[in-house]
């Protein structure tokens, strides 16, 4: 026979075991609201790079109609402009002698992740481009298109108007935050591969 | 229930032993970061790469070798460190094999001759239609009458191409334009071996090498640069080894020499013997050595003594700037540090090939120079001479001559005569490398009646003149084996595999499978009874795995096949030479009575100078000409890259009023050529050095786009001398006068235009070498 306290002791450990694993799993995507994502090593803002200066999303995420990640620019990239730019007010020259700083150093940086998925999950930005951008998409027989939230999208959107679908208008964020109230869980993904009659077999988006 | 102290304490560390495992759970440092590089992407190398072993062509020693494939192209060719010749290292030549294989003048596919013979212009046909139908049509026709000229081959090529002449009646020829043929009949009478035998220099204590440049072009030069590093400053020698390197030119061995030797060309065996005579007069011969039985008595003895340095040293041209002193001493020195440290030291090896057996007395001269390894004891022994052992199947041929000048001299009066009246040609370019008065291009142009069929991939200058072009694949796309020749001193079979397929606007096909499928189509297909030479390899390399022995341990044939593929052959270390023969006797004595000077036909007297054509470094005698790599590759010792270049002596050229760039006409008996002249105080006064190579008409603008100024084919000068015995062209024996034209160009090379001098040689530059400027 267990004494009580062992089995007490075992029991307590196992609960705890999968509470903790259950709440790791759950909270550990930021975008669900663990609260705004850490601070980045560089103040980059997307307002000064997208909104002023009218920079495409795909200029400096080269890979986001290529293949599966969207990346982030290697800081050589950056250096095309910031070679010359120093910056218009104190804290940009500071930010962008950061950068200068990494390169001359053959340091990459690293940045927070603001959007995650989980390892298991497959997402190939590409082929959501593609979907959003093409004259005709993929849907279904209408030819009807409808974004994240199930509103229709009429015609075919701009690369940063679907870039935008998931994480929001990054372009008027100084600082990258989740889209606000958009969990991009499973749930997400399946409404919308749902309501643009698109395969929610398993293995579309599992490995 | 009651909560006690132990109780509590029991919970509490349940919880802590939780709370450590929950949190070995949690999210990984880093694991939400993303990183920015700092490279671009885009210009790093995407994809995976495979790695595969194979053989380079390129080189007749047929190194082993890596090729690095990254989706589907191969990049980068490098040396294979499991293969036992190379061991990793390669030839510039190597590297060169993705030029050949992604070369834009390959010929794209079957084609039939267009225009008059020679004129270049080829219609693309079919290879089934019409290529194979011709090509079987004429074999039926002429076959008997035919002969088959490809490179010296061995290994399961060389099986084939000669049972593929035995079954359509046709004659098989080896041909390569500067051969070995003296140095293997030498091995055959001095050391009684059939395949080569390799020098263990890594052991070696004291090299002695007569005109052989085996740190360049020399039959298997990156195995034995492999050896000359360990030679020199090999790990866990106790010293450094001594090389004396005796050549009318300044090589690459001789610039590498301890002590460099010019002696007049052709006496290489005079020297030899005047070495021995001190060796056998002293009694320095090794331990267990009977130098009588060697001199067959008294006679031999005799004629020994006539060799003594004092009798020589005049006749082979040894002054005593030259030896740096008193050249009889220097002979008593050679022979004394040659034999005398044998015992303690380790063995010395005498080489000897190359120049030395290109004059007309060359046997004799490699023959001399070989017995003085029996001397010092060094046959067989560590160190010394490595026997070999034949490759691993009997009836695959492991080693292979190439045909004599007298045989290409028969071949040619045949096609006159008619007598032969086709002529398959692989690989070979016997109109650029023959000497230019046997005239093969005229022989093949006037024939009445001759069916040319080349299988060559790239047009040559014998090529152009086919009628029927049936393009092989490069050997990166192709299967093959090789049994090295020479051997590293046990059995090696080495693999070939196709390591890309050809790119899609291309259309060769495997050699050894149309010669197969040419011997179904004439109907003599029982007689090489293999479906194709991939299957043909793979059944030998099925009796090897049957053999149960060597550096592979496989479970089953495929298993074997596989691995063997992956290491890029097979060896078996066990399997050695054959025991040390003794030497035959009275050898020496053979040897003295066979004694000649070389002759030299053709100009002679007073303005003459001896022409020591050579091996071009990269493309040797002009087959890999087409390969821009190898054409840029600077010559070792000169730097000069492009061009034919004239070595001259400084004062022999300003004697000729010819600088440095000068474009010189070199006249022999037998006509002229022109190269650029490129002075050097290391070229013997009395030597001018040409390198082969130059001077291709057809083909490749690579190979063909310079003035004939630049770019000259020095094989046409040569006077058609035989080497006594192997009745191989004796390319060293053709003498020239050298006048300038008048027109000059830069030299393309590396080095600079100041000329190195020798500080110290007046009294007042005897200030600039000995004072340093410390000293004030």
């Amino acid at each position: 026979m267990i004494p009580l306290m062992v089995a007490g002791g075992i029991f307590t450990v196992i609960v705890g075991f999968v509470v903790v694993v259950l709440f790791i799993s759950w909270f550990s995507n930021p975008p669900f609201g663990l609260g705004n994502a850490s601070a980045q090593p560089i103040a980059f803002p997307h307002t000064v790079h997208v909104e002023e200066n009218n920079i495409q999303c795909e200029f400096c995420h080269r890979n986001v109609t290529k293949g599966d990640a969207a990346t982030v620019p290697a800081v050589e990239q950056c250096l095309f402009c910031h070679k010359d730019i120093s910056g218009r007010d104190g804290q940009a020259q500071t930010e962008i002698a950061k950068v200068q700083q990494y390169f001359a150093d053959e340091e990459p940086i690293d940045w927070e992740r603001v959007h995650r998925l989980p390892d298991h999950v497959r997402f190939i930005h590409e082929a959501h481009i593609r979907f959003f951008t093409s004259e005709t998409g993929t849907g279904g027989a209408s030819g009807q298109r409808f974004d994240i939230n199930g509103s229709e999208v009429s015609g075919s959107l701009s690369i940063t108007q679907t870039c935008s679908i998931c994480h929001g208008d990054v372009g008027s964020m100084e600082e990258v935050q989740p889209k606000e109230g958009q969990s991009l869980k499973m749930g997400t993904c399946l409404d919308c591969h749902r309501v643009n009659n698109v395969p929610t077999d398993c293995t579309i988006c599992h490995k | 229930m009651k909560l006690s102290r132990r109780h509590f304490l029991a919970w509490a560390g349940l919880s802590a032993v939780g709370a450590v495992a929950c949190e070995g759970f949690g999210i990984r440092e880093g694991e939400l970061n993303i990183q920015s590089p700092v490279s671009l992407p885009e210009d790093l190398v995407r994809g995976k790469d495979n790695w595969y072993a194979s053989l380079c062509r390129n080189c007749p020693s047929c190194e082993g070798i890596l090729v690095r494939v990254m989706e589907g192209r191969a990049k980068k060719v490098q040396g294979n460190p499991l293969y036992p010749t190379n061991q990793g290292k390669s030839h510039a030549r190597c590297e060169a094999g993705v030029q050949a294989l992604y070369h834009p003048d390959r010929i794209p596919g079957a084609m039939r001759r267009g225009g008059n013979r020679g004129s270049g212009q080829f219609d693309q046909i079919g290879w089934d239609s019409e290529g194979m139908e011709t090509l079987v049509r004429q074999l039926n026709d002429r076959g008997s009458r035919a002969v088959l000229l490809t490179k010296p081959t061995r290994g399961h090529l060389g099986l084939l191409t000669s049972r593929f002449a035995q079954a359509v009646g046709a004659e098989h020829m080896n041909y390569e334009a500067v051969d070995n043929n003296t140095f293997r009949t030498a091995v055959k009478n001095v050391y009684d071996q059939d395949v080569l035998p390799d020098f263990d220099m890594e052991n070696a204590n004291f090299i002695l090498s007569f005109g052989a440049d085996f740190l360049s072009t020399w039959i298997s030069p990156t195995r034995w640069n492999r050896g000359y590093g360990e030679f020199r400053q090999g790990e866990g020698r106790s010293h450094r080894g001594t090389l004396y390197h005796v050549d009318s030119r300044f090589s690459m061995t001789a610039a590498n020499a301890d002590k460099w030797i010019p002696i007049r060309p052709g006496y290489e065996g005079h020297l030899a013997l005047s070495v021995a005579q001190v060796i056998v007069d002293e009694n320095l011969q090794a331990r267990g050595v009977d130098v009588d039985a060697m001199l067959g008595g008294d006679t031999g003895r005799a004629l020994l003594n006539d060799y003594r340095p004092e009798n020589v040293v005049g006749q082979i041209g040894l002054t005593p700037e030259i030896a740096g002193g008193d050249p009889v001493a220097f002979i008593k020195k050679l022979a004394h540090d040659f034999a005398a440290d044998v015992q303690t030291r380790g063995p010395s090896i005498a080489i000897a090939g190359g120049s030395a057996g290109a004059h007309s007395n060359g046997l004799f001269n490699v023959e001399a120079a070989a017995v003085l390894n029996w001397l010092v004891g060094s046959v067989g022994a560590e160190g010394g001479v490595r026997l070999n052992p034949s490759g691993p199947w009997q009836d695959v041929p492991s080693s292979s001559s190439s045909a004599s000048l007298d045989d290409m001299g028969r071949l040619i009066d045949q096609i006159r005569s008619g007598e032969t009246r086709m002529l398959m040609l692989h690989n070979v370019d016997p109109v650029h490398g023959l000497p230019g008065s046997l005239d093969l291009e005229d022989a093949i142009v006037s024939a009445q009646d001759l069916f040319v069929v080349s299988f060559s991939p790239f047009i040559d200058d014998t090529t152009v003149l086919a009628d029927l072009l049936l393009p092989d694949r490069v050997y990166l796309e192709d299967w093959g084996d090789d049994i090295p020749d020479p051997a590293p001193g046990y059995q090696v079979a080495g693999f070939q595999q196709p390591v890309v397929n050809p790119l899609w606007d291309l259309d060769p096909r495997s050699f050894p499978d149309v010669l197969l499928a040419a011997a179904d189509g004439a109907g003599v297909g029982e007689q090489l009874p293999w479906s194709s030479y991939q299957a043909m390899l793979k059944d030998s390399a099925t009796a090897l795995f049957e053999e149960n022995r060597g550096s592979i341990d496989a479970g089953s044939a495929d298993e074997f096949w596989t691995a063997l593929l992956r290491r890029g052959g097979w060896w078996d270390e066990s399997v050695t030479g054959p025991d040390v023969p003794r030497p035959r006797a009275g050898l020496l004595r053979r040897i003295m009575e066979g004694a000649s000077t070389p002759t030299f036909a053709g100009f002679g007297g007073e303005g003459t100078l001896y022409l020591a054509p050579f091996s071009h470094n990269t493309v040797q005698d002009g087959e890999l000409a087409h390969l821009p790599w190898l054409q840029a590759t600077p010559d070792p010792v000169t730097s000069v890259a492009w061009q034919t270049w004239v070595e001259l002596n400084d004062i022999t050229a300003e004697r000729r009023g010819i600088r440095e760039g000068d474009i010189v006409r070199i006249e022999s008996s037998q006509g002229s050529i022109r190269g650029v002249a490129y002075l050097n105080p290391a070229t013997p006064p009395e030597v001018v050095g040409v390198p082969f190579g130059g001077g291709r008409r057809h083909g490749s603008p690579y190979a063909t786009d310079r003035p004939a100024s630049e770019s000259s084919n020095v094989a046409n000068i040569l006077e058609p001398t035989r080497v006594a015995g192997p009745q191989s062209l004796a390319w060293a024996g053709t003498r020239v006068r050298i006048s300038p034209t008048g027109e000059s160009v830069n030299v393309s090379k590396l080095e600079g235009n100041v000329r190195s001098v020798e500080v110290g040689l007046s009294a007042a530059e005897e200030i600039i070498k000995t004072v340093a400027p410390g000293n004030y």
